[in-house]
This record gives C-alpha cells, structure tokens and sequence, in this order.
C-alpha cells in the first residue's frame, strides 16, 4: 500500500494482484497554470500487461504517464485538478502521497538511457542502496537478478565495475531498465524507450518488454507505431487532452472505431 | 476519404485498388465471351479468351507485387491493411474465375466440332446468376459494402441448386441421346459455372472484411439465417 509517509515495511514485493487494475484513472483533468492539457480521462491499467499510449505530439499522453509516478510535480504550476489515480488502493494524485515511495513502486525509463557516470553494478545498486540496503550479499543478489530480467546479465557479468557509459546505447537503455527493476517496482513506465536506438537495439528493448509483463505492468509512450502493435496488449490513442479510444491493440490497428483513430493511425491526420 | 499526409501512399493504393477492378472487368469479360463462344458455337472468341488468360495472370502477379511493396513502404493499418490484404485475395479468386473461362472455352471449342446440341441453353440462367454474383461481388468490393458482400452467400445457393438439377439432367442425357462425351463436357462447364459462383462470394465475403473488419468465412450462423438484402 502507497502512504502518506515514507515506510519500507509497507512495501509489497509482489506484483499488484489480478482482478483490480494496477493503475485506475478516474476523470482526470490536469493542467500547467491555466491550461487544461488533460481532460476528463478515464482508464484502467491492467496488471500484468503492457499499454502503450499514442497520439500526435502535445496529446498529452507523455503528461499522464509522468502522472503516474508524479514526476511532473517537477513542474511549477503543474498539477491534477480533477479526479483520482489509484495504485495500490491510493490516490496518489493527492498532494500527501510521498512522490518517492511511490517511485518506489512506479519505476521510470526515459527516452534517452541516463546511466550514472559510475560502474555497472553502482548503477543498478544504487537503488536498493538509496533505501538503505548495505548487505552485500543482497546487493549482489539485486544486481545480478535486476540484469538478468534486463537481459544484459550475459553482456555484462565480467565488467560489472566497469564504466555504465562505456556500453552501447542498447545497452545503456537496458541497464537503465535493470536500474529500475532493482527497487522491485510492480509498474514500470518506459517514455519513447526506444527513440534513440537503432533497429538491432530497439529489438533487444521490446523482446524485453514482452519478457517483462510476466512481472511488471508497463505503461509505454510511443510514437513508432509498429512498435506498439508488436509489444502492447491495449493501446489508447490521446487527441488534444482527450483519451479517443482505448482498445485491445490488435482491435485498434485493425478496425478502430473512432474516426480520429483510424485517420491518426493511416496518417491522414489533418 | 480523406488524402494520406504521404502522397506516394495515395499513389500506391489507388494503383492497387484500380488493378484489382481492372483484373475484375477482364475476368468477367473472358467469362462473358466464352459463354458467348459456346452459345454461339464461334471458335475464333474461344481461342481469344484463352489467349487473353496471360493477361489476367500477369494482373494477379502485378497486384501481388504491388500489395508486398506496400506492406513493405508503409506498414498500413486499419482500413488500409484490409485494402491491402484483401486486394491479394480477390485477385486470387479473380484469376481462377479466368481459368475457368478458359476451361469453359476450351470445352466450348471442342463442342464447335460436334452437331448443335440444343441442350445448350439450358446453361443460360445458371451463366445469368453467375455472372450477376460476380458483378455484384466487385461491386461490394468497389464501393465497400458489406451488405451486398455478405448476400452473395444465400444467392450461391440457388446457383448450386441449378447446378445439381442440371447435373443431374445432363447426366440422365449421357445414356439416352447417344452424345456422351458432349453432355459430359457441359457437366464440366455447369461444374465451372458454379465454382465461379462460390468465388464471387469469397469475394464477397471480403468485402465485408474490407467494409466493416467481419471475418464471415464459415459462419455456422449464415447456414441457418440468411441476410435480408433490400433492393
């Protein structure tokens, strides 16, 4: 359970149960100062499958992802106006939910992979580490079973104290992705994950995701279409703060049913 | 519909599309002038309908390359990519319908050189019906119209009706008239007649997948309810 304060005893390691979504929208309305960039949205987020958010630039699908872990309280004046977002039974839309316990819960990767200018395994360590664990033996045990799920344990194992930045960019996205399962989150949500990567990378990143759901819920902002029809259960197409459609992918790619959706998707967008 | 931000995009589906429909007018058209060419006994239009075969063939070639380079350029979705798919279908139905135009023209000329069998004509409604499933098949492709697409299933069953009773009447005739192998020939032309039946409402059907994303292909459903088609 999400609280007020932050208390690590009350942290569950297993993911969110089946049966209530891991995440709920309720009606929410967000706004920076005055102006309304969500409006009235409404969805539930399953656990244990991948949900990618599409849309034209400034739909405001990458603000209610950064909403979901509170990241755009960095934002001055930005704030949800309206309606609730549960996870765990919390609305942690409410200003006295701790943004980072709930970080804790929600993990975040960005657009462009920002390892630490430390070694591999201090990347991955760092987490666990920043909640106070000093064990090395658990630390050893986080690191290796964090890149193990990243599928770079193999890559990596004999250079863990090597230099994060001296990997590839694939890699450096995946190790970003090991660094965010290591707090053990139940949702992990990936921001145009694969924007910066080329083909072979990209690849290895959604051949991850698919192998992730087993264990995370993962909400995922995309701009690459095919990508969401090859690694998203359900996908919800956002137009000028609006939630259009939220369907099963395959059902929107091949027969959605707003007009919007269908001219977005076939680029007759105008 | 409203134009694709890509223009090459609206280039290449319209090309698609239109090959498709040009495909459907020869393919109705060799039908149409191999019943012509066995009606009216005229050797010279059965040997034109199997020499202008190659030319549906190349179309079914050239749809299917265009329908891959799409696939391919564009990833298209929705209503594009049932376009896309079911263009390569109805193609294939299309150049089948042909070569069944050139069996029935080859049979058609080997008829030329026998006596007149007035028996002929009792193929008359059964054509009639097939080529009418055909042109209302494209038609339901053209226009998209899933209503059409979908009434073609209930229609092909009074095409199979005929072709049983004139099965069965051509081959009561084999014994009696003493002409066998001539009413064995129209057992086979009868025998095409009603598969172009069965492809005109594949061609149907995928229309209505294009029309509305329905698959109906073996719907035990339509078995027992026929649609109701107005008009």
């Amino acid at each position: 359970m999400i609280s007020a304060s932050p208390d690590p005893s009350a942290v569950s390691d297993a993911p969110g149960s089946h049966g209530i979504p891991a995440i709920q929208v309720r009606g929410v309305d967000f706004c920076y100062g005055s102006h309304k960039v969500l409006k009235d949205i409404t969805l539930d987020v399953p656990n244990n499958e991948v949900v990618a958010f599409i849309g034209p630039s400034g739909c405001g699908k990458t603000t209610l992802l950064r909403c979901f872990n509170r990241m755009c309280d960095l934002v001055p004046d930005a704030r949800v106006t309206k309606g609730e977002i549960i996870i765990e039974g919390a609305n942690i839309a409410d200003r006295s939910i701790d943004p980072v316990q709930l970080r804790r819960h929600v993990g975040m990767v960005f657009q462009k992979s920002n390892p630490f200018p430390r070694s591999i395994y201090d990347n991955v360590a760092y987490g666990p580490r920043t909640l106070g664990e000093k064990r090395q033996t658990v630390l050893d045990e986080v690191v290796e079973r964090s890149l193990r799920r990243a599928a770079l344990w193999d890559e990596v194992k004999d250079r863990l104290q090597d230099m994060a930045t001296g990997l590839s960019g694939g890699q450096q996205q995946r190790l970003c992705i090991a660094r965010t399962m290591a707090v053990d989150p139940e949702i992990i949500l990936m921001d145009e994950p694969c924007s910066a990567l080329d083909p072979i990378a990209t690849a290895y990143v959604e051949d991850l995701i698919l192998e992730l759901k087993e264990h995370y819920t993962i909400v995922i902002v995309t701009h690459n279409m095919q990508q969401a029809t090859r690694v998203s259960d359900r996908t919800a197409f956002f137009y000028l703060g609006e939630l259009v459609e939220y369907s099963g992918t395959r059902q929107m790619f091949e027969n959605p049913t707003d007009k919007r959706t269908e001219d977005y998707l076939t680029g007759r967008f105008g | 519909m409203q134009h694709h931000i890509l223009k090459d995009f609206d280039q290449a589906m319209n090309t698609l599309r239109g090959e498709v429909l040009t495909m459907a007018g020869l393919a109705r058209v060799n039908l149409e002038r191999a019943m012509q060419a066995l009606f009216e006994r005229n050797l010279e239009l059965a040997n034109a309908v199997i020499a202008d075969d190659n030319e549906v063939d190349e179309l079914e070639r050239r749809v299917d390359q265009l329908g891959m380079d799409v696939l391919v350029r564009f990833h298209p979705v929705a209503s594009d990519l049932r376009l896309v798919v079911t263009a390569m279908k109805i193609s294939m139905n299309l150049e089948r319908i042909s070569d069944h135009a050139v069996n029935i023209s080859k049979r058609a000329r080997k008829l030329c050189a026998t006596p007149v069998l007035p028996d002929v004509n009792l193929l008359e409604p059964l054509y009639t019906l097939a080529d009418h499933l055909l042109r209302d098949a494209i038609s339901a492709f053209s226009d998209r119209n899933a209503v059409l697409g979908e009434s073609l299933h209930a229609r092909d069953k009074e095409l199979d009706r005929l072709h049983r009773d004139a099965t069965a009447t051509f081959g009561s005739r084999i014994e009696e008239s003493g002409r066998s192998e001539e009413y064995l020939h129209l057992i086979l032309i009868v025998r095409s007649l009603e598969r172009v039946g069965d492809m005109a409402t594949n061609i149907g059907e995928n229309a209505v997948f294009l029309d509305v994303a329905r698959d109906i292909r073996h719907d035990p459903a339509r078995k027992t309810k026929p649609p109701v088609v107005e008009g």
